[in-house]
């Protein structure tokens, strides 16, 4: 299959990579021409703009920051709406609102354009892996058509529902992972200040109803103090400001949701917004009156 | 002074009627042409758009709801910058967000309008009785023009700062005023639950130091029960999401608006969005188990049945 890619950061690269391996044919875009170089030696194709790359491919896949340059590469001057004809399949696989999917969705749709949302789960490690989880919401022959590529890049791969509904699991599984993170920095600084051992606890907690891929994996993060990103905290800022917003929208009371985009406002305003999310372990133990 | 004034609600109304009462020419403009029969009466000038309004007025007030409605009064078809003139000044006394406040001003400087940003606080009653605070930022120079007529309007006239200044000033305002509501209600709701009359608790609050301006007001309306509005809750709502996207955008945490934000979305859910802010009571009763009073869950007087 012919495939385009477009943003090639810490996930995209990795993804685009397997997508090749996959034995796809590759053309890529990214905003800065250095970003695309390690695809190009890879034997990718390079394209001038977003349409470009949508008029040498079968299915076109963006994997950006946020909404408006997801809108950009989508429906902007140079944008692949602008490639326009029946059969082009357009996906989304950067995390937005889902209100902005829907939005993105109906104008490609209005020039026969099939469009996906594909967020996914699993960080850098699962992107390098092809084990990403991918949350897709469209139409089921889209996504059919789309399927292969999508087994090169990830392994839990599910059908979520009509346009949006993949960005709306997304932001369900950001509830719980930026929850996740938060109760177990909270309960690893509590263990540390009341004097025992943090590492035991969680070695304990590991074996009973408090185990969570969070708590193994994140959690030895922190014993280890080890703040590389991973997933910055800005991002996650970000994606608890979508969850928010969508509250807001409904009318839906998310009070331990409201409280931890709240700890995330604090780590980017403090200056913790480039470390992974495990940081906010340094917030608290700040807040707890210890330097951080 | 040649005025304009576009928002004739609940409070935009009587703040017109005062402009026009003191000796101003008024020209105005409504959506609904029933909204400024009152106006035209008391004798100002019906206008066919915004654009007619500013080319008749030095300075123009609005005060409508939102930030899309200032945008496009502002800067849509047969907007207030076809008609405003340079040196001339839009006053916008509505709620919007800082950052909106800010843009407007700045593509109305590329025109040589001046704008001012300038909110106020005091509700319907303060608006009829012109005891409003008003909440300013923009220019010191350009409110020194304008301070007789705001003097018109309010009791209380502060200069917070440049452009957007008087907006974060409000959201502050909305911010204590609103925390305020909700702490109170849960105190009514906890003097209920436990067994206490939460007239009387509100009565000995009145006199120590929990005493507030909230607890006068909406207290009363909570222990009347009497939830017509006042203050529409679903204006709160959306000065709350204002709130939330500045500590957003700030990096700011902001637990305890962040927490009063969901009682105001479960508000908006239960469908009280027209209500007086009050209102929260309901909502925290809404998610309690009906019991005894005084009777702790699982004792064996409790009486708990869920209701529906």
């Amino acid at each position: 299959m012919k495939v385009g890619f477009i943003g090639l950061g810490i996930m995209g690269r990795p993804m685009a990579l397997n997508l090749m391996r996959g034995g796809h044919q590759l053309t890529v875009w990214a905003r800065r021409a250095e970003s695309m170089q390690p695809l190009l030696a890879a034997g990718a194709c390079a394209a001038a703009h977003p349409a470009a790359v949508a008029e040498a491919v079968d299915v076109v896949i963006s994997m950006v920051a946020d909404a408006p340059d997801v809108e950009q590469v989508m429906l902007g001057g140079q944008g692949v709406v602008q490639a326009a004809r029946t059969g082009l399949v357009a996906v989304d696989m950067s995390t937005i609102r889902p209100a902005a999917a829907r939005h993105i969705a109906g104008r490609l749709g209005e020039h026969g354009i099939d469009f996906l949302d594909a967020p996914v789960s699993g960080g850098e490690v699962g992107a390098v892996a092809g084990t990403l989880s991918i949350m897709v919401g469209g139409s089921v022959a889209a996504f059919a058509a789309t399927r292969p590529a999508f087994e090169c890049m990830g392994r839990n791969i599910v059908h979520i529902g009509d346009s949006g509904a993949g960005q709306v699991a997304k932001a369900a599984n950001q509830i719980v992972t930026g929850v996740g993170v938060l109760t177990v920095a909270e309960a690893l600084n509590f263990a540390a200040r009341s004097g025992v051992d943090p590492a035991r606890v969680r070695e304990a907690l590991l074996g009973g109803f408090a185990y969570s891929k969070i708590l193994e994996n994140h959690g030895q993060r922190m014993l280890d103090r080890n703040f590389k990103p991973g997933f910055k905290s800005w991002m996650h800022q970000k994606d608890m400001n979508i969850v928010m917003q969508s509250a807001h929208e409904l009318g839906l009371c998310l009070p331990v949701s409201a409280a931890t985009a709240q700890m995330y406002n604090a780590m980017v305003g403090s200056g913790l917004g480039e470390e992974d999310s495990i940081a906010i372990l340094k917030l608290l133990e700040r807040l707890s009156g210890e330097a951080g | 002074m040649q005025l304009g004034f576009i928002g004739l609600g609940v409070m935009g109304r009587p703040m017109a009627l005062h402009l026009l009462g003191a000796g101003h020419h008024l020209a105005i403009w409504a959506r609904r042409p029933v909204s400024s029969d009152p106006l035209v009466d008391a004798g100002a000038l019906r206008c066919a758009s915004p654009a007619e309004v500013a080319r008749r007025s030095e300075v123009v007030f609005t005060m409508v709801t939102a930030d899309a409605d200032v945008e496009r009064l502002a800067f849509g078809a047969h907007g207030l910058v076809e008609g405003l003139t340079a040196g001339s000044v839009l006053v916008d006394m509505s709620t919007i967000a800082p950052p909106s406040a800010r843009a407007v001003a700045q593509r109305l400087a590329a025109h040589g309008v001046e704008m001012l940003d300038a909110p106020v606080s005091g509700g319907e009653q303060g608006a009829i009785a012109a005891t409003l605070v008003i909440m300013v930022g923009g220019k010191a120079k350009v409110l020194e023009r304008v301070r007789p007529l705001f003097e018109l309007l309010g009791s209380r006239l502060v200069h917070v700062g440049d452009h957007g200044a008087g907006q974060v000033a409000k959201a502050c305002n909305q911010m204590v005023m609103v925390a305020a509501i909700q702490a109170l209600a849960e105190a009514l709701h906890l003097s209920g639950a436990a067994g206490a009359d939460p007239a009387r608790v509100r009565q000995a609050l009145a006199g120590g130091s929990a005493a507030s301006r909230v607890l006068e007001v909406m207290g009363g309306r909570m222990v009347e029960r009497d939830f017509a509005a006042g203050v529409e809750a679903r204006l709160h709502h959306k000065d709350y999401a204002v709130l939330i996207a500045e500590a957003h955008r700030l990096g700011l945490p902001l637990p305890v608006s962040g927490q009063v934000a969901q009682q105001l979305n479960a508000l908006m859910a239960l469908g009280w969005g027209r209500c007086d802010t009050a209102v929260l009571l309901r909502v925290l009763e809404s998610g309690t188990l009906r019991r005894r009073p005084g009777a702790a869950p699982g004792s064996q007087d409790d009486s708990a049945r869920v209701e529906r």
